[in-house]
C-alpha cells in the first residue's frame, strides 16, 4: 500500500484521459479499444483518490512544489470526490453504450467516422471535466472551460448531420461568449486580489471588482450551464447529438458549470441574498418555461432536452434554497441533486437513443401506434423518470428531503413553492411518453417486443437502477461531501 | 517627451475603438476582416505600449495572422455570399446596447475604484526566477510556475483539430486561388525567413519576450504559405505522421510532468539541474506542434479520398 501512496492519483484522474485520448487518436482503428481501456484506468485513479481522502482527508497537491499563490494546487475534497465519482460512473455507462453504438457491426460511413473521433473528443473531454472538479485556482479553472466547451462541441456536431452543424455553431457562440465573461472576470479579480487562488480571493470578497467579477461569471456560467433565459441553444444541441453525445452532454457538461457556479458561491463569494435571489429567480423562470416547453414538444428527444432546462432550474432554486437556509445539510441535499440529474439524465438519453433506433422514429404522438416495443429501454426511461421526479428510493428523493426540511423549518415558503410545483410539472410531461409505452390498443399490428436485445440496452438500464436506487446511499454521499468541509460552518 | 507618448497612446486608444466600431457597422464581409486585422495590428501596438511585449506578440501572430488568414479562408468557401443586410436600429439591438454600456460604466467604475498597481504575483515571481531555469519572467510562469495552464492551452489546441478532423467533410475544397509569379517568388524568399524567426522567438523565449506559442504561429505561417501556393498538398497517406506531430507537443509534455515525479518531487516539479533544458525541449516540441495544429486548423479538414458528393459539388 506504501508504494500506490506515493503515486500522485490525484493528477493522474486528469492525465489519464488525456494521454487515453492522445492514444486513441494515434491509433484510429483501435480507438474503442484504447478509449475504454483509459476509461477503466481513469476510474481506478479516482477509486484510489478517493480512497485516500476518506481514510486521511482532502488531498492537496502543489504542482512544481511551488504552492499557491505561486504555483498551482490541485485539491480533492468531500465535493471533488463526489463530483469526480459521479463523471466516472456516468461515463464508464455511457461508454459501454457508445461501444454497441458505434460498434464496427452498425453500417455507414457516418458510423465509422464517430467510432474514430468518439473516443479521443470524451477523453478529452473527460480530462477537462477532472481538472475542473480538482482545480483551486481561477485562471486554471477558465482553461478547463476552454477544453470542456470545445470538446463537447465537437461531440455535439459528431453525427456530422447538418441540424446537428448549426446547433453545434449556436451552441459554440454561447459558449465562447460565456468564456469571454468568465475570463474578463478573471481579469477584474486578479486586477483586485493580485491573485488567482480561491483562498486568496475568498479574502477579497465583497469588494467592487469582485462583485462585479462574480456577476460576470455568474452570466458566463449561466450561458454555459443553460440557465434561463440564457438556455436558447441547449434543446437544439442536445437533441440533434447522438444518444451517447447527448448523455455526456446533458449529464456531464452542464454539471461542470454548475460546479464552479457553486464552488465559487460557497468558497470565494460566501452566502448573499442578492446572488441567491438572482440565481433562484432565474432557475423559477427555468423550471416554468422548460416545464411548459417539454409538454409542448413532439419529439422524445426534445422532451428530454427541455427537461433538463427545467431541471437544471430546479437544482439552481436548490442552491438559492441552501443560500437561504445557510445549513450544510441544505448545500448537501443540492448536491444530491445534481448527481441524481446527472446519472438519470444520462439514462434518460441512452434510453430515448435507444427507442428511436428501434422504433425508427421519436414522435411523442406515435408512441402508442407503434407495434415494436423496446421493453427494455422503455422500463429505462421509466425509472430513470422516477428518479428525476424524486419518488423514494431514489437519490432525488433524499436531495429534497434534505431541502424541504431545512426549508421548511426556516420558512423560505416561496422556493418550496418552486420546488414543488417543478416536481409536479416533472411528473406531468413525463408522462406523456409513459402513457405511449403503456398503451397497446393503437398499435396496427400485434405488438411485438424487439428486435432483440443488444448490449446498448444494459448501460440505460444499469443507471437508470443505479439512479432508481440511489437515495439508499445517500447517507454514505453525505459522509463523503463532509470532508474537508467544502460548505463551511456558516454562521 | 511624456506629452507626445500620451498624446500618441490617445490617438492609438481612439483608433482601436473607431475601429472595431467600423468592424461593426461595415456591412462587406471582406472589410470587415481587413478591419479586423487592423485592429488587432493596433491592439498589438497598445500592448507594447503597456509594456507587455509578450502579449503583443501573441496577439500580433495569433490574434490577428492566423486569425486573418482563417477569416479570410472561411470568405473564400462562402463564394460570393459576403454583403450582410444593413445594419437596421431595432428594439433589440437598443436594449443589447444599453445593457453593455451599463457593464462598460459598471467596469470603469469599478476599475476606478480599485487600486492601481495593488498587490500581484510579480515579487512572488521575481524571488523564485532563479530556480525556475528560465530568465524571462513570463516563461518561468508559463513553463514552470504554471505549466500546468500551459498544458492544458496546448491540449485546447488539440481538441480544436480533433473536432475539426471530425467534421463531415461536407464543404468541397475551395477554388485554388490565382496567383502570379510575384507571389511564389515572394513565398521563396519570406519562407526561409518566416522559418528563423519563428526559431529564435522560440529560443529567445528562454532570457526575453518570445516563445513556444508565438514561435509556433510564426511556423504556422509557413505551413500557411506552403498549403497556398500549393507547394504541399495535404494526403490522405500523410494522416498517420500529421497525427504524431499534433499531438506530441501534449504527449511529452504530460509525459515530462509525470515522469519527474519520483523521490519526493510533485508532478511538473523538475529537477533544478535539469529544469532549463527540460524546459526548452518541451518548448521547442510543443513550438512543432502548435505550428501544424494551426496549419491544420487553416487546412479545415482530414485530407481523405474526396468522395462522391464533393466530386458533385
Amino acid at each position: 500500500m506504501s508504494e500506490f501512496a506515493s503515486i500522485d492519483w490525484l493528477a493522474l484522474t486528469v492525465f489519464a484521459p488525456l494521454l487515453g485520448a492522445v492514444a486513441s487518436f494515434l491509433a484510429p482503428r483501435m480507438a474503442p479499444q484504447i478509449g475504454f481501456a483509459s476509461l477503466t484506468v481513469t476510474a481506478l485513479c479516482v477509486v484510489m483518490l478517493a480512497a485516500q481522502v476518506i481514510a486521511g482527508g482532502p488531498v492537496i497537491v502543489s504542482l512544481g512544489g511551488w504552492g499557491a499563490p505561486l504555483g498551482l494546487d490541485l485539491r480533492a475534497d468531500g465535493l471533488g470526490i463526489v463530483m469526480l465519482g459521479m463523471t466516472m460512473l456516468v461515463g464508464l455507462f455511457v461508454s459501454l453504450g457508445a461501444l454497441d453504438s458505434f460498434s464496427a457491426a452498425r453500417e455507414g460511413e457516418e458510423n465509422a467516422r464517430m467510432r474514430l473521433y468518439f473516443w479521443p473528443l470524451w477523453l478529452l473531454l473527460l480530462s477537462g471535466l477532472n481538472g475542473a472538479y480538482v482545480s483551486t485556482d481561477i485562471f486554471n479553472l477558465y482553461v478547463m472551460i476552454e477544453v470542456i466547451a470545445l470538446a463537447a462541441i465537437g461531440l455535439t456536431v459528431l453525427t456530422g448531420r447538418l441540424e446537428a452543424m448549426r446547433a453545434g455553431l449556436e451552441y459554440m457562440f454561447a459558449s465562447m461568449l460565456g468564456a469571454l465573461l468568465f475570463l474578463m472576470a478573471v481579469g477584474l479579480a486578479y486586477l483586485q486580489a493580485g491573485r488567482l487562488d480561491f483562498a486568496g480571493l475568498a479574502a477579497h470578497a465583497g469588494e467592487p471588482a469582485m462583485m462585479l467579477a462574480f456577476a460576470l461569471m455568474l452570466v458566463g456560467l449561466a450561458l454555459k450551464t443553460a440557465l434561463f433565459p440564457l438556455h436558447f441553444w441547449l434543446p437544439r444541441a442536445h437533441a440533434s447529438a447522438s444518444a451517447p453525445a447527448s448523455a455526456l452532454l446533458s449529464g456531464l457538461v452542464l454539471k461542470a458549470s454548475l460546479y464552479i457556479l457553486l464552488r465559487f458561491w460557497v468558497e470565494i463569494f460566501g452566502p448573499g441574498s442578492l446572488i441567491g435571489l438572482t440565481v433562484g429567480l432565474m432557475g423559477t423562470g427555468a423550471v416554468i418555461w422548460g416545464s411548459v416547453q417539454a409538454l409542448r414538444t413532439q419529439r422524445l428527444k426534445l422532451l428530454v432536452a427541455w427537461s433538463t432546462v427545467a431541471q437544471i432550474g430546479l437544482i439552481c432554486v436548490a442552491f438559492a434554497l441552501a443560500d437561504t437556509i445557510g445549513a450544510q445539510t441544505a448545500w448537501q441535499g443540492a448536491v444530491l441533486l445534481m448527481v441524481a440529474h446527472a446519472v438519470a439524465k444520462a439514462a434518460m438519453f441512452l434510453a430515448a437513443g435507444r427507442i428511436a433506433q428501434e422504433t425508427g422514429h421519436d414522435r411523442i404522438a406515435d408512441l402508442d401506434r407503434t407495434h415494436l416495443r423496446p421493453t427494455l429501454a422503455q422500463f429505462a426511461f421509466a425509472l430513470a423518470a422516477i428518479s428525476l421526479i424524486g419518488l423514494p428510493p431514489s437519490a432525488g428523493f433524499a436531495g429534497k428531503w434534505l431541502l424541504m426540511e431545512g426549508a421548511m423549518r426556516a420558512g423560505a415558503w416561496i422556493w418550496v413553492v418552486v420546488a414543488m410545483a417543478g416536481t409536479l410539472f416533472s411528473v406531468a410531461y413525463l408522462s406523456r411518453p409513459l402513457i405511449g409505452f403503456l398503451r397497446f390498443d393503437r398499435a396496427p399490428d400485434p405488438v411485438g417486443e424487439h428486435h432483440g436485445w443488444a448490449i446498448a440496452d444494459a448501460p440505460p438500464l444499469m443507471l437508470a437502477f443505479i439512479a432508481a436506487i440511489s437515495g439508499l446511499a445517500a447517507v454514505q454521499i453525505i459522509g463523503v461531501l463532509d470532508i474537508g468541509a467544502p460548505f463551511g460552518p456558516f454562521p | 517627451m511624456i506629452d507626445a507618448l500620451v498624446l500618441f497612446d490617445l490617438v492609438l486608444a481612439l483608433a482601436i475603438i473607431g475601429i472595431a466600431a467600423g468592424v461593426l457597422i461595415l456591412r462587406d464581409a471582406f472589410a470587415m476582416i481587413v478591419c479586423f486585422v487592423i485592429f488587432g495590428l493596433l491592439s498589438a501596438l497598445a500592448w507594447v505600449r503597456l509594456a507587455a511585449p509578450d502579449v503583443a506578440l501573441a496577439e500580433a501572430a495569433i490574434g490577428t495572422g492566423v486569425t486573418g488568414a482563417l477569416l479570410l479562408k472561411t470568405l473564400a468557401h462562402l463564394r460570393g455570399r459576403t454583403l450582410s443586410p444593413p445594419l437596421r436600429v431595432k428594439g433589440g439591438l437598443v436594449v443589447n446596447a444599453a445593457l453593455c454600456a451599463l457593464v462598460t460604466l459598471a467596469g470603469i467604475g469599478v476599475f476606478l475604484a480599485t487600486p492601481i498597481g495593488g498587490a500581484g504575483l510579480e515579487g512572488l515571481v521575481a524571488q523564485n526566477l532563479a530556480a525556475s531555469g528560465v530568465a524571462h519572467p513570463v516563461t518561468a510562469v508559463l513553463l514552470n510556475f504554471r505549466a500546468f495552464d500551459t498544458l492544458m492551452e496546448v491540449v485546447v489546441l488539440l481538441v480544436a483539430v480533433v473536432a475539426v478532423w471530425s467534421m463531415e467533410r461536407g464543404i468541397a475544397r475551395a477554388p485554388a486561388p490565382v496567383m502570379g509569379e510575384v507571389y511564389a517568388g515572394f513565398a521563396r524568399l519570406v519562407l526561409p525567413a518566416a522559418v528563423i524567426v519563428g526559431a529564435y522567438l522560440l529560443w529567445i523565449g528562454a532570457i526575453a519576450p518570445g516563445g513556444a506559442f508565438q514561435g509556433g504561429a510564426v511556423l504556422a505561417a509557413v505551413g500557411l504559405m506552403l498549403l497556398i501556393t500549393r507547394a504541399y498538398t495535404p494526403l490522405p497517406a500523410h494522416r498517420g505522421a500529421a497525427r504524431i506531430v499534433f499531438v506530441i507537443g501534449t504527449a511529452l509534455f504530460a509525459a515530462v510532468a509525470l515522469f519527474v515525479a519520483q523521490g519526493g518531487r510533485a508532478t511538473f516539479e523538475y529537477p533544478a539541474a535539469h529544469a532549463k533544458s527540460l524546459i526548452l525541449i518541451i518548448e521547442a516540441v510543443v513550438t512543432i506542434s502548435i505550428a501544424a495544429t494551426l496549419a491544420a486548423l487553416f487546412h479545415g479538414r482530414e485530407p481523405v479520398a474526396v468522395s462522391v458528393r464533393e466530386t458533385r459539388a
